[in-house]
């Protein structure tokens, strides 16, 4: 077993409650994630939300990255301050950019919000967009993308932003095989670029997300009762199952997608 | 040709100018057909139509006109856009909201007041103007503003901007474009209502004016031939307007070639 220790809590969701209207959303989400610690490596986190459609993951997303108030609950960051929006960098499920900017604009302006491209964020825009098969479409407008190009804007323009949490709403869907194994490479390469490095990922694709993650939450009701709370949460390191790279072959890796479809 | 009574069909643009040029020549012999002693015949206000052109009173008129309205859209722009900028703080909110309820003033009844109020007449027509303009502008502006897409603002806060960053990117440089589009939609009510304005002080002239004059002789072939003009001016700043939008602001003619 790869030793770690799971030391300071990084995020807290207590007690979260979200009705609209007498429609309950989401009941009792409470969770932690801790800050795992691990020699020699600088190992972020990386976290699975997975869960039916419509069941409340974009809800519960827009809660924890601060942009939409809980009925009731708070989400606390490891300095115990209740999260903010501008805190966390997130991929939403439609990948929205600016109409008006051009990509390389919109690019340059969350660059800007990163003290640590600061006097390189040029080049460092220049990198991702050869490394992503977006140099040619970095004079366009977001109408003139693909989907996939779009996505791919999309989630580049949030790392530029470069804050410690990145939560990620369907990051994998129309990638083609290619795409799919770079956003994966990059995201295990953003997660361990720092120690606090905190992604979430919802996703349908469960295989992908799981095989990247080392914990996974799943989001379901429970028989008889109103509204989708976290039902299960699986320790990808408990059962080894994390940072490995050639997981998705193994027995245990494929009993535990089982057991996640089970619980759905 | 089943197609140009298909709904959402799309013509080439060849069948369109056919079919432009066929509607003009009907409305057109109807027009011939159907105008007795009074009104003009076709052929009668193209021939005013042509003299108006080349007449220096004609052209000087329609410059002091046509100096009138920018000027006054120009002061409108920036008055609407000042009141529209600030609409999304709560405090300025409820005046903005008051100049949109201002359309349903009719100007006429404030002449009087305004006559106290301003210095000469082209002081008068101008902020009668502006007056009457700015609810119109404000109301397509903030129209605007409250359509906004959620996700606009959401990118915002998750790019960690603060309140005004967020005014400033969404709703200044975002909907730029936008002031193009409320000029041109505007234009019109301007131009309906200088006409009307100029009536009210005749001295410096104006299309108003000559509208006015050629009316009390019942010179009706020259009234349609002005008539004339001033659509044909319309429909020239319609254009340019439209022009400079999408050579200004790129990414509005993408929109508006996804929605067509
Ligand atoms: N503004 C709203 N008012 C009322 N109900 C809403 C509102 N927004 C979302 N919902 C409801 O909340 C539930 C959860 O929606 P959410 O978008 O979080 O689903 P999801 O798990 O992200 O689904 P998917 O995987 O399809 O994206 C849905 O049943 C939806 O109908
Ligand atoms: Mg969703």
């Amino acid at each position: 077993m790869t030793t770690c220790i799971k030391k300071e809590i990084l995020l807290k969701a207590e007690n979260i409650n979200l009705s609209y209207d007498d429609k309950i959303i989401l009941r009792d989400i409470n969770f932690c994630i801790k800050d795992i610690v691990r020699m020699d490596v600088k190992q972020g986190q990386v976290v699975s939300l997975i869960g039916r459609s419509g069941i409340g993951k974009t809800q519960l997303f827009k809660i924890l990255s601060g942009l939409q108030k809980p009925t009731s609950g708070t989400v606390k960051l490891h300095n115990n301050q209740t999260v903010k929006a501008g805190d966390m960098g997130v991929i939403f499920q439609n990948y929205y950019l600016f109409e008006w900017r051009t990509v390389y604009y919109s690019l340059l302006l969350a660059a800007k919000q990163n003290d640590v491209l600061k006097g390189k964020e040029k080049e460092t825009i220049e990198q991702y967009a050869a490394d992503f098969n977006l140099k040619d479409e970095l004079k366009k407008y977001p109408q003139q993308l693909s989907g996939g190009q779009r996505q791919r804007a999309s989630i580049i323009q949030q790392l530029l932003k470069g804050s410690d949490f990145l939560l990620l709403d369907e990051p994998f869907s129309g990638l083609d095989v290619c795409m799919l194994d770079k956003v994966t490479n990059l995201l295990l390469q953003v997660s361990t670029s720092d120690e606090l490095k905190t992604l979430i990922i919802v996703s349908h694709d469960i295989i992908t997300s799981v095989a990247i993650s080392d914990t996974v939450l799943i989001l379901g009701s429970e028989n008889g009762k109103p509204g989708a709370t976290i039902k299960k949460e699986i320790d990808l390191i408990e059962r080894d199952l994390a940072w490995k790279k050639d997981i998705k072959q193994e027995k245990a890796f494929i009993e535990t997608v089982e057991e996640i479809k089970d619980c759905l | 040709m089943k197609k140009i009574f298909l709904p959402f069909g799309k013509i080439s643009k060849q069948t369109l100018i056919i079919m432009i040029v066929l509607q003009v020549i009907v409305t057109l012999l109807v027009w011939q057909t159907t105008s007795d002693g009074l009104i003009p015949k076709p052929g009668n206000v193209a021939t005013a139509f042509g003299q108006l052109l080349t007449t220096k009173l004609f052209i000087d008129n329609m410059f002091v006109s046509l100096a009138l309205t920018l000027k006054a859209m120009l002061y409108s722009i920036i008055i609407t856009l000042v009141f529209a900028y600030l609409s999304v703080i709560p405090f300025f909110k409820s005046i903005a909201q008051l100049i949109v309820k201002c359309r349903y003033l009719t100007l006429t009844g404030l002449i009087f007041i305004f006559t106290l109020l301003t210095k000469d007449g082209s002081e008068l027509k101008l902020s009668l103007l502006v007056f009457g303009i700015v609810p119109f502008f404000t109301t397509s502006f903030l129209s605007v503003i409250i359509n906004i897409d959620k996700q606009e603002y959401e990118l915002c806060k998750t790019l960690g901007y603060n309140n005004w960053q967020t005014l400033y990117e969404v709703i200044i440089v975002g909907k730029a474009d936008q002031v193009f589009e409320i000029l041109r939609q505007n234009f019109a009510i301007s131009w309906l209502m200088i006409t009307m304005v100029e009536g009210l002080s005749m001295s410096e002239g104006g299309i108003g004016t000559l509208l006015i004059k050629y009316n009390k002789y019942n010179d009706i072939t020259n009234v349609v031939a002005l008539q004339l003009v001033l659509f044909l001016i319309g429909l020239c700043f319609d254009w340019l307007l439209g022009l400079t939008r999408h050579w200004l602001f790129p990414h509005s003619k993408l929109k508006q070639e996804v929605a067509s």
